[in-house]
C-alpha cells in the first residue's frame, strides 16, 4: 500500500518536474516597447501645476508683445510729432 | 525599492503628486506588462491594457488604502478587472492566435525543429490562458517574476501553503489538459 503511494507521488512529482520545464521555457519575462513606457511616463507626469506655469509664462509674453507694441506707438507718434514740431519752427526762424 | 521608501512614494502619490507616481509607474510598468500580455497573448492589447490600468490607477490613488499587502497586488486586481471586461467584450469574436510574441523562436535550431517548438509554446500558451485566472496569475508570478510561494501568498492574499497546493494541482491539470490535446506528446517527455 504505501509503495504504491510512493510509486503515484513519485510520478506526480515527475508531472510537475516535467511541467515545470515547459513552462519555464514558455513563460519569460517579456520587455515592453521602450516607446510606449516612455510614452505613458510622459503622459502620467504631465502635471496641471507646469501647465499653468507654461500658461502664465504665455500670458506674460503676450502682456510683454502687447507692452513693447503701446511703446513703440507711443514712441513713433512724439518722434512724429517731433519732427512735425521741428519742420514748422524752421521756416519762422528766418523771419 | 525599499519598503520603507516605497510607503513613502506611495504616500505622496496619495497626495496628488504625480511625480512619486512617476516613479511607482516605473517600477511597476513591466510587472503589469508581463501579466497582462500572457493573459491576452498579444503585444497590441497588452499596451492598451496596461496603459489603461496606469491611467486607472493614477485616478484612484488617493483612495488606496495599505491593509498590508503590496502594492502590486493593488495594481494587479485593476488588471484583474480590465482584462475580464476585455474577455467580455471579445467573446464575440475569434480568439487571435499568439502570434506576435517577441520570443517564440529558438535561434540556433533548424526551422522544421524551431517550427514544432514554435507550435508545441503557442498550444501551452493557449492552455495557460484558458486556465482560471487565479491559475494564470499564480503562473505568471512564479515563472515571469520568479516569486517565492511566500510571495505569491502575500501578493495574491493567501497562506503559503495554499499557494504551494494550488500550484500542484494548476500544473498537474495543465499537464492533463497537455496529453487530452496531444496524447502521443506523452511519450516524449
Amino acid at each position: 500500500m504505501g509503495s504504491k503511494i510512493k510509486k503515484i507521488s513519485d510520478f506526480s512529482l515527475g508531472k510537475i518536474t516535467s511541467m515545470e520545464h515547459r513552462l519555464s521555457g514558455v513563460l519569460k519575462p517579456i520587455k515592453p516597447r521602450k516607446e510606449f513606457v516612455r510614452g505613458i511616463a510622459q503622459r502620467i507626469q504631465i502635471k496641471p501645476r507646469v501647465a499653468f506655469v507654461d500658461r502664465i509664462a504665455n500670458w506674460r509674453l503676450i502682456a510683454i508683445l502687447i507692452a513693447g507694441l503701446v511703446s513703440l506707438t507711443v514712441f513713433l507718434t512724439v518722434l512724429g510729432r517731433a519732427i512735425v514740431s521741428l519742420a514748422n519752427k524752421k521756416p519762422n526762424a528766418h523771419i | 525599492m525599499p519598503e520603507i521608501e516605497e510607503q513613502d512614494v506611495l504616500f505622496r502619490a496619495s497626495q496628488g503628486d504625480q511625480e512619486a507616481f512617476g516613479v511607482l509607474y516605473e517600477n511597476y510598468v513591466e510587472r503589469i506588462y508581463n501579466y497582462v500580455y500572457y493573459r491576452t497573448g498579444n503585444v497590441h492589447d497588452a499596451e492598451d491594457l496596461t496603459a489603461r490600468v496606469f491611467f486607472r490607477a493614477m485616478h484612484h490613488i488617493q483612495t488606496y488604502t495599505d491593509r498590508g499587502v503590496p502594492f502590486s497586488a493593488w495594481l494587479y486586481r485593476i488588471a484583474h478587472n480590465l482584462i475580464a471586461n476585455w474577455h467580455r467584450d471579445r467573446s464575440r469574436h475569434q480568439e487571435i492566435p499568439l502570434s506576435d510574441a517577441p520570443n517564440l523562436h529558438y535561434k540556433g535550431e533548424p526551422p522544421e525543429i524551431a517550427l514544432l517548438q514554435s507550435q508545441e509554446k503557442d498550444v501551452l500558451l493557449k492552455l495557460i490562458r484558458h486556465l482560471p485566472a487565479e491559475r494564470q496569475h499564480l503562473l505568471i508570478l512564479k515563472f515571469v517574476e520568479h516569486m517565492s510561494n511566500a510571495e505569491i501568498g502575500e501578493t495574491m492574499d493567501r497562506s503559503e501553503g495554499a499557494v504551494k497546493s494550488l500550484y500542484h494541482r494548476t500544473l498537474l491539470s495543465l499537464r492533463d489538459e497537455l496529453e487530452l490535446h496531444d496524447p502521443e506528446e506523452n511519450l516524449n517527455h
